[in-house]
């Protein structure tokens, strides 16, 4: 098991530029395995750039990504085994079954054909898939995408969990299922990073949070120390809108009022 | 500045408007979405669109001039030696141009408006706005019926003009033609939508979209093919007087007595010909007829969409129970236990995967029936040439007839590689390009490479190589080919196709694009050209190389088996380089797919 002090993500002066324009710019930050780490940011802030530069999905303009002690650019097979990836959207292959998606992940990851029937049971038993399990994904509804591509991510049990939005679409009882699952997991050592725009979930569940606006790290540190250094905030919602800029949802408000 | 609740409300006197301001307004939002579509695109395919404009309004025109000549030459007395009495024929001549008009618009609009009504993903914002049900679904029928009608139009209105113009009908034949036509496709559409509702009731809609673009496919290279394999059968000027005035005879078969359609074309004869009463009278009869079917379709599909009968999917399937399989026990096809054993897990992986949603995907699977339907038609063409060098006047020498015969006995691995090739291509192709938005998922996990070309490479090459054999051994089985001739062919197409394969993967991997939402176009039309032109110049001096030294060896009188052994050696080596070279070269862009 990890302890909670082992970097598993790090980033060291990430830049990723499109064309002139910077999106994610001179980012450094370190996610140590036992620890849930959340990632807040407005729309357009540089997000799921920043974690498709994590996962080995693109290619950074500068800087360095580490996961699990390798680099994304000069050891992604090392770096991609270690971890696992949810994103925003499941783009799954409509063509599978949720069974044969498990399985197509399991080999990918080159594990063991015992290990990967018995790991994929288990997993669609945990997020109530079993049933549907040899049903093509295109006929699964978006929150059973979202169980799906979860299950996918936790097949190789990985050190370094990476989730971009992972409770959109899912009802109450799913979003409880993974909010405590990924406690667990990061209780059993591995880092788990998510982007989430419900404050209230990274309030409640993440144990440090870093703020990205236009590309650039505004704060990193737990709410205690985020609460410290603001200007009296306390809720996370107070302190996001400070960082990122609340005076422009004040102006809609007057013109909706 | 403040924005006060109800402020933007509509004035009450304006939601007393018709439902004709509503469909108009509707209509008009679909042709600024048109518009604006056609004012962003490329100069290219505005150019496009305009050339196609043009091409269909001039073939309209050409085809109002040949039908007046022909209709005109119907009544000439050389044809009457022929057909006795042309004017029968030439008064069905309405009832079937009604008749196809109607049946094409039915069939048409059912994928139009399936694609309107359901897959469009606009009909929840539609309805929530505050404009009347029955405008939106005039909207949608108008919409699904106008491209086709458009067509239609250009193709009939000419023919019955011609006839008209021919026969020296009465002025009033023309707008009513017209407006017969509008009212036929009204009442076609009306039915088809509901014919699509009671579809959709049972089958998920994307699936019978992917239903229809198969058989629409294999049907349009039936047809087109048909000619060919007619053609081998002999030429057309073998049918007699008898059989042509047979097959006119056919065309008086639509005018039943008891179809509106045909109703419909005797109305508009009777009003040209100035028979007034049966003229006014038909024609009412058809148009009231056409006005209750679309009154009655729209009522209809209006309330089953709206009470939500529309909606909600039967299923006619039965649950499947969950799997128990015991620990270590793999299920899968054949294939797949083989690949198991074979290829390493993640190489394995992409290509059972690959196959899998090939298999599945019916897009697909019409792009892998089409080389087969070649390939029979073409087989068939050689087995009836008898696999002889055509005899032509005997000047040609002795040795270069029997170098011609030589080549001529490996027709058969032509039409095998011919096969293979026409399948491979494509699969070779989109082999990167079909991820799409799902490639995410191997990126993002530990697979090298080398690993995943190989894997699309396979993909790519199986399939058309075991085509190519089953095709090579059937038709080497009809023709009674030798043994050392079958089995230096399935070492042929082996080889040349794993050439072909290399250098069409490289193509695939140059041209692959992820953001496709369309799967039509998921590779371009410009790498299809280029990959075709690269394989066009590799065939012929791969077949060279293979069959060279056999003609040489040939000449020479020497054991043919030196000449395939050479042909082999030659053959062998330029096929394996043409197969690693291409994809190794263009290996890099592997690594930054999907980063656009």
């Amino acid at each position: 098991m990890n302890l909670p002090t082992t970097p598993l993500i790090e980033t060291d002066a990430l830049i990723k530029r499109y064309g002139e324009k910077p999106a994610v710019d001179n980012i450094s930050f370190t996610v140590y395995g036992g620890e849930v780490f959340g990632f807040l940011g407005p729309n357009g802030a540089g997000k799921t750039t920043t974690i498709k530069m994590i996962v080995g999905l693109l290619k950074p303009t500068s800087g360095v990504v580490k996961v699990a002690g390798y680099d994304v650019q000069a050891q992604p097979l090392l770096a991609k085994a270690a971890s696992g990836y949810v994103p925003d959207t499941p783009n799954l292959y409509p063509k599978l079954s949720g069974r044969e998606l498990l399985s197509f992940v399991g080999d990918l990851y080159e594990m063991d054909r015992t290990q990967i029937e018995h790991r994929k049971e288990e997993l669609l038993k945990l997020f109530d898939l079993a049933q549907a399990g040899d049903d093509l994904i295109d006929s699964y509804s978006h929150g059973m995408q979202q169980k799906t591509s979860l299950a996918a991510a936790l097949m190789h049990d990985p050190k370094v969990l990476v989730l971009d939005e992972p409770t959109v679409g899912l009802d109450p009882k799913s979003a409880r299922l993974i909010k405590d699952m990924l406690r667990q997991i990061a209780n059993r050592g591995a880092a788990v990073f998510l982007s989430t725009h419900i404050l209230e979930i990274a309030e409640r569940m993440c144990d440090r949070i870093g703020i990205i606006n236009k590309g650039q790290l505004v704060a990193v540190g737990t709410m205690e120390e985020l609460r410290s250094s603001g200007k009296g905030e306390t809720s996370l919602e107070d302190i996001f809108l400070s960082l990122t800029g609340g005076a422009e949802d004040a102006a809609i408000t007057e013109v909706l009022r | 500045m403040s924005i006060t609740a109800g402020a933007i409300m509509p004035e009450k006197g304006s939601t007393r408007r018709s439902l004709a301001h509503y469909v108009l307004k509707l209509l008009r939002l679909r042709w600024l979405i048109f518009f604006s579509a056609f004012r962003r695109s490329r100069p290219r395919r505005k150019f496009g669109i305009i050339l196609v404009t043009l091409l269909v309004l001039g073939g309209s025109g050409l085809i109002f001039w040949v039908s007046w000549w022909l209709l005109g030459f119907l009544k000439s007395p050389l044809v009457r030696s022929v057909v006795p009495d042309p004017a029968p024929l030439l008064e069905n001549v309405p009832v079937v141009v009604l008749a196809a008009s109607f049946v094409g618009i039915l069939l048409t609009s059912f994928g139009v408006l399936l694609q309107a009504l359901y897959l469009a993903g606009d009909m929840d914002f539609l309805l929530a706005s505050p404009v009347p049900i029955r405008a939106v679904f005039v909207a949608k029928l108008l919409q699904a019926i106008l491209p086709n009608f458009t067509i239609i139009v250009l193709f009939g209105l000419p023919v019955l003009y011609g006839l008209g113009a021919s026969g020296g009908y009465n002025f009033l034949y023309y707008p009513l033609v017209l407006v017969v036509m509008a009212m036929l496709a009204l009442a076609a559409s009306g039915l088809s939508g509901l014919l699509v509702m009671a579809v959709v009731r049972i089958f998920p809609a994307r699936r019978v979209a992917e239903v229809l673009a198969f058989f629409g496919a294999i049907f349009s290279i039936l047809c087109s093919q048909s000619g060919q394999l007619m053609n081998s059968f002999g030429p057309s000027d073998r049918f007699s007087p008898d059989q042509l005035n047979q097959g006119l005879n056919i065309v008086t078969r639509f005018n039943t007595p008891w179809s509106p359609l045909s109703w419909a074309g005797r109305g508009l004869v009777d009003i040209g010909e100035g028979r007034w009463l049966p003229g006014i009278g038909f024609l009412l009869l058809t148009l009231g007829v056409s006005a209750a079917v679309f009154a009655f379709s729209l009522a209809t599909a209006e309330r089953l969409y709206y009470n939500g009968w529309a909606s909600i999917q039967v299923s006619i399937r039965k649950r499947r129970q969950p799997r128990t399989v015991p620990a270590g026990q793999v299920r899968g096809f054949p294939l797949k236990s083989l690949a198991e054993r074979v290829l390493p897990p993640a190489l394995r992986a992409v290509v059972v995967k690959d196959f899998l949603v090939i298999r599945r995907d019916l897009r697909n699977m019409s792009q892998v029936i089409t080389p087969m339907i070649f390939g029979i038609i073409y087989a068939i063409m050689l087995m009836r040439s008898g696999g002889e060098p055509p005899p032509g006047r005997g000047e040609a020498p002795q040795f270069f007839l029997d170098s011609l015969r030589v080549v001529m006995s490996y027709g058969n691995v032509g039409i095998a590689l011919f096969v293979g090739w026409t399948l491979l291509a494509r699969l070779a192709l989109m082999s990167f390009s079909q991820e799409g938005r799902h490639y995410w998922m191997i990126k993002a996990s530990p697979v090298a490479t080398w690993k995943l070309i190989v894997a699309k490479y396979l993909v790519a090459y199986l399939p058309a190589v075991i085509l190519g054999w089953i095709f090579l051994l059937g038709i080497s089985i009809l023709q009674q080919a030798s043994l050392s001739a079958l089995v230096y062919g399935i070492l042929v197409v082996t080889l040349c196709l794993a050439g072909v394969a290399g250098i069409n993967l490289a193509f695939g991997i140059r041209d692959a694009r992820m953001d496709w939402t369309d799967a039509r176009v998921m590779t371009r039309g410009a790498f299809g050209c280029l990959s075709a032109l690269g394989s066009m110049a590799y065939l012929p001096v791969c077949l060279g190389l293979f069959f060279g030294p056999m003609i040489i060896i040939g000449a020479l009188s020497l054991p043919l088996v030196v000449g395939q052994l050479l042909g082999l050696g030659l053959g062998g080596i330029f096929s394996v380089i043409c197969a690693v070279i291409p994809p190794w070269l263009v290996r890099g862009r592997v690594l930054t797919m999907g980063e656009q």
